[in-house]
């Protein structure tokens, strides 16, 4: 009576074929084999053998060859002052917001310091797309922003650059005597070279807070301050430049550098001044808190710009 | 076993449908050897613009060698007789033949150019 009931042959067979059946059928198969293949392949299609276009447009350049391609474009711009066909080039890298596209460029050209023509053929570019903005105001100026005697700021006129032969144009060693030698003065020159004289150089301390930078102000003849000014501040083993003008909230003419503890700096202007060094880092007087402070330099353009009437 | 191929098989066959037809990888960071050919001839040009204003023989040379020609001077000597020939923009060919003559490359055709400067 206790013996379990063997279970009927049939049952037996139905039970094991209900399960063979429940992970093998037909359509679970297909789709088992489906999923398989389509993983396969689409790992070999995208990843092992993509498509590779080899007539691409410059839309799909990577971000330095496309920083270049603005770069040529904006160098291009300067030459011919063809707009539409600059626009035309801009237009193929189907970028929606082009104008702070390259005023980003404009401005990670700036924070390295590459050459003031590289940010004069950006700046001309983004102001043309109408982007504004205080590094565009200073490599693509208008008339109001540059008041000295120079041409009027074309594309053209604004791709000449300043070289450091400026002692040639220093005034006040000329004697304003008119009896000899007119010629030595009589010649100016179309765009006359900037040279700046260091007008003064003061400690820059904070009460609260640690100061060590170099602050530049660049001022005209007449005191008012300039931007666009190459500032170049040099260490025993590397140099960095920046511009003035750049942070306009401080003034037109203003800009500074960040100095390392322990470092001696040099500082010049590009377009010609005298070079002031052994800048480092010095603890303020106690009234002024005691703090590590830095370096104020005013430099004066010694060149009268011409007033425009 | 047999449906299983099946279904690998019709798998395979979708996978590369979508994978190289339908949707295809995207290259956005390609270099300049991609791009098309007009796309590199006035790459070309700008180039040769370029190196009138900042005088940079080596800058040009190396801009040359991205464009991934086998022969990046006969490339651009080729594209500065087209472009004389073109008769269209003259401004470019005086730029192109600048560069062409500062790498020391020469067609008769520049002549009107080279004697102009």
């Amino acid at each position: 009576m206790n013996e379990p009931r063997p279970l009927p042959r049939r049952r037996q067979r139905n039970e094991t074929g209900r399960s063979g059946e429940a992970r093998f059928t037909p359509i679970s198969l297909i789709l088992i084999g489906l999923l398989i293949g389509v993983a396969g392949s689409l790992y070999y299609t995208w990843i092992v053998d993509p498509v590779i276009y080899v007539d691409a447009s410059p839309a799909r350049l990577r971000a330095d060859f496309k920083a270049e391609y603005i770069f040529l474009v904006g160098q291009s711009f300067v030459a011919d002052e063809d707009w539409p066909r600059a626009q035309r080039r801009l237009d193929l890298l189907a970028d929606p917001g082009i104008g702070q596209t390259i005023t980003t460029l404009l401005e990670q050209t700036l924070r390295r310091g590459d050459s003031a023509e590289r940010a004069r053929s950006l700046a001309l570019l983004a102001a043309q797309l109408g982007e504004t903005g205080p590094a565009v105001a200073i490599f693509a100026p208008t008339v109001a922003v540059v008041p000295d005697g120079s041409p009027t700021p074309t594309a053209a006129a604004a791709t000449a650059t300043p070289t450091l032969t400026a002692t040639s144009t220093l005034p006040p060693t000329a004697t304003p005597t008119a009896t000899t030698t007119p010629t030595a003065t009589a010649t100016p020159s179309p765009t006359p070279r900037p040279a700046y004289r260091l007008l003064s150089q003061e400690r820059v301390c904070q009460r609260t807070l640690p100061a060590p930078r170099i602050e530049v102000i660049t001022v005209n003849a007449f005191l008012e301050q300039e931007p666009g000014v190459t500032v170049v501040v040099s260490w025993e083993d590397g140099e960095d430049r920046f511009y003035t003008g750049f942070q306009p909230e401080f003034g037109a003419g203003y800009g500074d550098f960040l100095m390392a503890p322990d470092v001696s700096y040099s500082v010049a202007l590009v377009p010609g001044s005298p070079v002031v060094s052994g800048l480092r880092i010095e603890p303020c007087p106690a009234n002024l808190g005691g703090l590590p402070g830095g370096w104020r330099l005013t430099f004066q353009n010694l060149t009268i710009p011409t007033r425009e009437p | 076993m047999g449906w299983l191929a099946v279904g690998l098989l019709a798998g395979i066959l979708l996978g590369m449908l979508v994978g190289w037809v339908l949707w295809p990888t995207q290259f956005t960071d390609a270099d300049l050897t991609v791009l098309q050919e007009s796309y590199r001839r006035d790459y070309t040009v700008m180039i040769a613009t370029n190196y009138t204003l900042d005088g940079d023989l080596m800058g040009a040379r190396q801009q040359l060698f991205q464009l991934g020609e086998t022969d990046p001077e006969a490339w651009l000597l080729a594209i500065t007789v087209e472009t004389i020939l073109q008769g269209t923009a003259a401004q470019d060919a005086a730029h192109l033949v600048r560069l062409c003559r500062d790498l020391g490359l020469y067609s008769p055709l520049m002549e009107p150019y080279l004697s102009s400067e």
